[in-house]
């Protein structure tokens, strides 16, 4: 497997794509509290490790959910950076139409791949609980709706495919 | 990212002889081509036995990805919680 890619987006794309970060990694800055697993959508990203046993969950859950909670926050920052233009982060207003189309180049090393790759995969859990998607049978590739969502699933299946070549 | 050595109960640990189990649920968000990843990633396993276990994920609705000790099998579900894959861990033979 290849470690080092280069990915290659419009900058009206990543400045969509840092907008949605950026509001991912909001939801994971206020997820902090005892109240955080209230949102299903973040209960989603530190599941129950035992079905049987709360306790056991419980104790699982003490030990591990801080610093998984904690990478989500780490890989998103990094995830920014790299969506950054000469240092400053794209916004979707700022852009002139004679710059949407124009190309943004990122060069990810095997750890900024595997932070995107996990990025992409927590802010698409996040998209499908909001969407209310629990079987294989709720997702309908015409709704409208999914369109955020399987953009990020596409630019995930490039990534995979980049490692792989 | 791993749990602390302090709680880990390394007597009870040696004691306990019966394999514990750590497996992989069907999702419908996780694409099939980042579930092989992450087996191929995190395990090492080979591209053909990766593939094997991410198609009974998603045909049989669970795999075993590992067995063995109870403590490194919670730590195989951290990770695949990590990568946002939704795990548990159980005592085998169930």
């Amino acid at each position: 497997m290849t470690t080092h890619v280069l990915m290659e987006l419009s900058v009206l794309e990543a400045a969509h794509l840092t907008d949605l970060v950026q509001q991912f990694a909001d939801l994971m800055d206020e997820s902090t509290g005892a109240d955080a697993l209230d949102d299903p959508a973040v209960a989603r990203l530190v599941p129950d490790a035992y079905q049987d046993d709360a306790d056991a969950a419980g104790e699982f859950r003490r030990l591990t959910q801080g610093d998984l909670l904690d990478r989500r926050r780490t890989d998103a920052a990094r995830v920014l950076a790299s969506l950054e233009r000469d240092g400053v982060p794209l916004r979707v207003a700022e852009i002139d139409r004679a710059d949407a189309e124009s190309a943004l180049v990122i060069e990810l090393d095997a750890d900024g791949t595997s932070a995107w790759l996990r990025t992409l995969t927590a802010v698409r859990l996040v998209l499908a609980t909001r969407l209310g998607v629990t079987t294989d049978d709720d997702h309908d590739d015409r709704d409208p709706r999914f369109g955020v969502y399987n953009w990020l699933g596409f630019r995930l299946e490039g990534l995979l495919e980049a490692l792989e070549g | 990212m791993t749990i602390p050595l302090e709680d880990i109960d390394l007597a009870a640990s040696v004691a306990a002889s019966e394999p514990w189990q750590a497996v992989v649920w069907n999702d419908p968000v996780n694409l099939m081509s980042y579930v092989t990843h992450v087996f191929r990633t995190h395990f090492g396993y080979s591209r053909e036995r990766a593939e094997q276990l991410m198609l009974a994920v998603h045909h049989r609705g669970h795999a075993v990805v590992a067995e063995g000790a109870r403590e490194l099998m919670e730590m195989h579900v951290q990770a695949m919680h990590d990568y946002g894959l939704w795990a548990t861990v159980r005592k085998g033979g169930e």
